[in-house]
C-alpha cells in the first residue's frame, strides 16, 4: 500500500459520534488513483462499507464530508470544532432550533476566530425534513440528498473548520505551477467565465426564458413569463446587488449579495436569486414581486432547506390546490395561489418545523405527496426518482435531462449534460474543483489540462485516457448503489408531465420530450459508460474500471428486482 | 472651503509627516506628489504614467492600496503571496489576509507601507529586526535577530492591526513587497472580472494617502463597508424568519 506522493495527505479524518472518538484512516494511493477523493472516494466507501439496502438514518450510516467520514449519533446535540490535527466535541443544545446564521455566529464567537468556516443545518435538518440541508458560510448550501436531516438525526448542528498548520504536498512543484498556469491562462477573462463573475447565474433566468424557453413557470406549466424582467438579473443588478462575492479560496465570485432597502423586508440581506433559487421560488411559482421572492430564498437558507425541493413542493401544493386535489382543510387553512408570497412564507415556515397537517405533508416532498393525495396528481407531480426537478424545463432544454435522468442522484440540473459530461462532472466532484469553470469553460481540452496537473501534484502518470477510465469508473460505482437499491432504466425517467403537455407559449412552443427523445439518451448514456439496455453496468464493464468486486453485488440486484 | 486652506499650508514650513497628515484627502493628494522624497514634478509625472501597470520596470511598485469595496474575499492574494514567499500554497503563511465583517463584507488586511513606519520605530533590537528596503520600501525581517512571540512590539504599534504572526516560528510575518514586483496585486487582477476591477493596485508612489489608510483598522473598514454597501442594514443583522409557534427542535 503506497502513500501518495502529493495532492493529498493520504488519509481521511472518521469521527464517531457515538463514542465521541476520532482517528484518521490511512488511503492508499491505488485507491486515490482509482477514486480522486471527494465524491469519487464516497461513491467508494459507500459501495464497499454499506450492503445493499442501508438506511442512512442508520446509527452505523455515516456522512461522508468532502475527504472524511462521520458516523454514529449522539443522544445530546453536538457540534465539532475542527482545528489543524484537533477535534473537539462541544455542546450544541443552545444552538439546537437556532437558524443557520444564528448558529454559524455563535460557533464563530465561540471559537474567538473570524477565520473559521462552518457547516451547518437549520430547524428543518433537526426536524428531519428530508430535503433540508446543510449551509456553509452563511448563504452557500450542500443540498439536494437530504443530508441536512442525516446531520440532524445524529444530533450534530455542524462543525467548523480552520486550518493553519499544512501546507499539500506537491510531488513536482514545478513541474505542476507550469500547468496550473496553464490551467489558469485558459480560464481567465474566458466569456463563460466572465459571465458567472457578472451575473452569477441570475442572469440566466432572462437567457432561458427569451432565448432557451425553458425557464420553469407555475410548476412546469409554461416556461413562458414576460414578468421575469422583475425578478431576474437584470431586476437584480440594478436594484438589488451590492457585492461580487466568492467563497472562500475560490476566484468565481459567483455569489451576489444585495440588500432590500425599502418595503415589509428591508434591510433584509440576501444571496440570490441565483438560477435555481429564483427558478424555484421565483418564476415557479409566479412571483413578480422581486423583495417577496428574496425573501423565500433567504427563508430557505435560513432554516436550511434545499430552495429547489422547497419551490417543487410549493408550486406542486399550488397546482393540487388549483386543481381541487387538495383543500385548505389538509393546509392548516392555508390557500396557496400563485404570486402570493406571504402564504409561501408561511409554508416554508411550517415544512422547516413540520408544523400542523400542512408542515407535516409538504415535508413529504412531491412524490410522496402525489402519492398520498391521489386524484390524478402524478401528472403533475415533477420528480425523477423522488427528487424534485430544478429549473431547467427538459422540453425547452432537452440535453438537460441527461442530468435529471441519469445523474446519480436524481432530478438535479448540474450533474452533467450529455454523456461526457456526466462523466466529467463526476470527475470535478471528486477533484473538489468547481464544476462550473471546469468542463464549461475548458470543454473538450479538459481531459488533457486536468492530467498535465495531476500527474506533478500526485507523482502520477496518468495519459488524458485515464481520465475518462477514471470518470467512468466512479460514475458506474455509483450507479451500481442504484442498481442494488433496484434502479433500472424505468427509473431514469422525466416527469410524466414532459412527455404529455406540450409547451404552450415561448419560443419552444408545442415542444415535448418524445419517446424518441428518451430512447436516444438511454442508448447514448448507457453505450458510452458501458451498460446494458435496462441501464445496468455489465460484467465486462465492471472489469474493465476495476470493479470486479461489485459483479456478486450486481447480479444479485438483477435476480432480486428483475432487472 | 477646503480649496482656500491648502495655499496656507503649502506656505507653512511644515515637518513632512504634518504635510501629509494635513493634505490626506483627494484635493490634497495630487499636490502631495510632488512633496514626497522631494520629487520633482516633472519626474512624478513620468513615474505616474506607468500607473497601473503593475511591476513595468524600471519603476518598483513601492506601495499598494485597495479599493476595499471591490474585495470579493477571493483569496488568490494569500495563494499567490505564500506560493511566492514559501514555495507551497498556505495561507496562514500569506502577508495579506482577509477577514470577514459580519459576514457581508470581506476586508484586506495589509501593510501600507507607512513612511513613517511605526513597527520599525517600535522594534527594539539593534540593528533592528525590521528595516526598510530603500529601493523597493518593502518591509524585509532579519529571522535570526527577531525576538518574536515574545516580543511583537511592531505588531502593537501598527496603527492598521496588521501585523501577525507566523504560525511555525512565532515571528511577525510582513509585507517585502516582493521585491518591487506585488505577487498579491498580480493575484488580485487575475481573478477579476466584469465589471468589477481589481481590489488591489500597486503604485509607485504613496501620495500620502497610504498614512491615512494604515489608521484604519480591519473592523473600521469593515464597517464602513456595510454601510456603503448594505444601507439601510449597517450591524449586519439578518431579517430572521419567523420561528415555529408551537415547538422548539424536536
Ligand atoms: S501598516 Fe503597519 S506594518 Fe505596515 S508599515 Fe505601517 S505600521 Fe508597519
Ligand atoms: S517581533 Fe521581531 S520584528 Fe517585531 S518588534 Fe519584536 S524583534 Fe522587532
Ligand atoms: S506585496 Fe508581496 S509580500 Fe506583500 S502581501 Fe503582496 S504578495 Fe505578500
Ligand atoms: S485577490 Fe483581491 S479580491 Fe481576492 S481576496 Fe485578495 S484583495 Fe480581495
Amino acid at each position: 500500500m503506497a502513500t501518495p506522493k502529493g495532492g493529498n495527505f493520504g488519509k481521511v479524518l472518521e469521527i464517531d459520534l457515538s463514542k465521541q472518538t476520532f482517528k484518521t484512516r490511512p488511503v492508499s494511493d491505488e485507491i486515490l488513483q482509482q477514486y480522486i477523493g471527494g465524491r469519487g472516494l464516497g461513491a467508494y466507501y459507500a459501495v464497499t462499507e454499506y450492503k445493499a439496502g442501508k438506511n442512512a438514518l442508520d446509527e452505523d450510516a455515516f456522512v461522508f464530508v468532502g475527504p472524511g467520514p462521520l458516523s454514529g449519533t449522539t443522544k445530546k446535540p453536538v457540534w465539532l470544532s475542527i482545528v489543524n490535527d484537533k477535534v473537539e466535541f462541544k455542546d450544541a443544545s443552545k444552538m439546537w432550533g437556532k437558524t443557520t446564521d444564528e448558529t454559524h455566529e455563535m460557533m464563530v464567537k465561540e471559537m474567538k476566530d473570524p477565520e473559521i468556516r462552518t457547516a451547518v443545518i437549520g430547524p428543518a435538518g433537526e426536524n428531519g425534513v428530508p430535503y433540508s440541508c446543510i449551509i456553509v458560510e452563511r448563504y452557500r448550501a450542500a443540498a439536494r440528498s437530504g443530508t441536512g436531516m442525516v446531520f440532524g438525526d445524529k444530533k450534530l448542528k455542524g462543525f467548523a473548520v480552520r486550518g493553519t498548520k499544512y501546507a499539500v504536498p506537491v510531488a513536482d512543484n514545478a513541474k505542476f505551477l507550469a500547468a496550473a498556469k496553464v490551467n489558469k491562462d485558459n480560464n481567465v477573462r474566458r466569456e463563460a467565465w466572465e459571465g458567472i463573475k457578472r451575473w452569477g447565474t441570475g442572469g440566466l433566468m432572462e437567457l432561458k426564458h427569451y432565448l432557451h424557453g425553458s425557464l420553469i413557470v407555475k410548476n412546469y406549466q409554461t416556461t413562458w413569463f414576460p414578468d421575469v424582467v422583475k425578478i431576474g438579473g437584470e431586476e437584480a443588478a440594478r436594484t438589488f446587488w451590492k457585492r461580487h462575492a466568492s467563497c472562500t479560496n475560490c476566484p468565481t465570485h459567483c455569489l451576489k449579495l444585495g440588500v432590500i432597502r425599502s418595503g415589509k423586508y428591508a434591510g433584509m440581506v440576501a444571496e440570490g436569486p441565483e438560477y435555481e433559487s429564483g427558478g424555484l421560488l421565483g418564476s415557479n411559482l409566479g412571483m413578480t414581486k422581486f423583495d417577496e421572492m428574496i425573501a423565500l430564498i433567504e427563508a430557505c437558507d435560513a432554516y436550511g432547506l434545499d430552495n429547489i425541493s422547497t419551490g417543487g413542493v410549493l408550486a406542486f401544493t399550488t397546482e393540487a390546490v388549483e386543481k381541487g386535489a387538495l383543500k385548505p382543510t389538509d393546509l392548516d387553512g392555508l390557500k396557496p395561489k400563485w404570486n402570493d408570497g406571504d402564504t409561501y412564507m408561511e409554508m416554508i415556515r411550517k415544512i422547516a418545523y413540520q408544523e400542523g397537517k400542512a408542515g407535516k405533508l409538504m415535508a413529504k416532498g412531491v412524490r410522496k405527496m402525489s402519492k398520498e393525495i391521489g386524484k390524478g396528481s402524478e401528472a403533475y407531480a415533477n420528480h425523477t426518482k423522488g427528487k424534485e426537478l430544478a429549473a431547467h424545463d427538459p422540453r425547452g432544454d432537452k440535453i438537460r435531462a441527461y442530468s435529471y435522468t441519469m445523474g446519480t442522484c436524481g432530478g438535479d440540473h448540474h450533474e452533467g449534460q450529455g454523456p461526457q459530461a456526466l462523466g466529467m462532472t463526476a470527475m470535478a466532484d471528486s477533484l473538489c474543483i468547481c464544476s462550473f469553470t471546469n468542463f464549461l469553460v475548458y470543454g473538450a481540452g479538459t481531459d488533457k489540462i486536468i492530467t498535465d496537473m495531476l500527474n506533478p501534484l500526485c507523482g502520477w502518470n496518468w495519459k488524458p485516457e485515464d481520465y475518462w477510465t477514471t470518470a467512468k469508473r466512479i460514475f458506474t460505482a455509483e450507479r451500481v448503489f442504484n442498481v442494488r437499491e433496484g434502479i433500472s432504466s424505468k427509473d431514469d425517467r422525466l416527469p410524466i408531465r414532459m412527455y404529455k403537455e406540450k409547451l404552450p407559449a415561448g419560443p419552444r412552443k408545442d415542444v415535448i420530450f418524445t419517446d424518441a427523445d428518451q430512447k436516444d439518451m438511454e442508448t447514448k448514456t448507457y453505450g458510452f459508460f458501458g451498460w446494458d439496455a435496462k441501464g445496468i453496468p455489465t460484467e465486462a464493464t465492471l472489469k474493465a474500471y476495476g470493479l470486479d468486486y461489485l459483479i456478486a453485488d450486481v447480479n444479485a440486484a438483477k435476480k432480486k428486482y428483475n432487472l | 472651503m477646503e480649496e482656500k486652506k491648502l495655499p496656507d499650508v503649502l506656505k507653512k514650513e511644515t515637518s513632512r509627516r504634518d504635510f501629509l497628515r494635513g493634505t490626506a484627502t483627494a484635493a490634497g493628494s495630487a499636490l502631495a506628489i510632488t512633496a514626497i522624497g522631494g520629487i520633482a514634478p516633472k519626474k512624478a509625472e513620468a513615474q505616474y504614467s506607468v500607473q497601473g501597470v503593475p511591476g513595468t520596470p524600471p519603476y518598483a511598485q513601492k506601495y499598494r492600496f485597495a479599493e476595499r469595496h471591490n474585495c470579493t474575499g477571493c483569496r488568490s492574494c494569500e495563494f499567490a503571496c505564500s506560493l511566492f514567499h514559501t514555495g507551497n500554497v498556505r495561507p496562514a503563511l500569506s502577508r495579506i489576509y482577509i477577514t470577514k465583517y459580519k459576514d457581508m463584507v470581506d476586508v484586506p488586511v495589509m501593510c501600507w507601507h507607512c513612511d513613517d513606519a511605526p513597527c520599525i520605530a517600535a522594534c527594539p533590537t539593534t540593528p533592528k529586526a525590521i528595516q526598510k528596503d530603500a529601493k523597493t520600501n518593502g518591509i524585509v525581517l532579519n529571522e535570526k535577530i527577531c525576538l518574536g512571540a515574545k516580543c511583537m512590539k511592531c505588531q502593537e504599534a501598527c496603527p492598521a492591526k496588521y501585523i501577525r504572526g507566523n504560525p511555525d516560528t512565532g515571528q511577525p510575518l510582513i509585507c517585502d513587497l516582493c521585491g518591487g514586483d506585488p505577487q498579491c496585486v498580480k493575484a488580485c487582477q487575475e481573478q477579476s472580472g466584469n465589471p468589477q476591477g481589481p481590489c488591489l493596485m500597486g503604485r509607485p508612489v504613496g501620495i500620502g494617502v497610504n498614512m491615512a489608510y494604515r489608521s484604519v483598522t480591519p473592523e473600521e473598514a469593515g464597517k464602513d463597508l456595510a454601510n456603503l454597501l448594505f444601507y439601510p442594514n449597517v450591524e449586519g443583522k439578518r431579517v430572521v424568519p419567523a420561528k415555529s409557534k408551537t415547538k422548539k427542535g424536536r
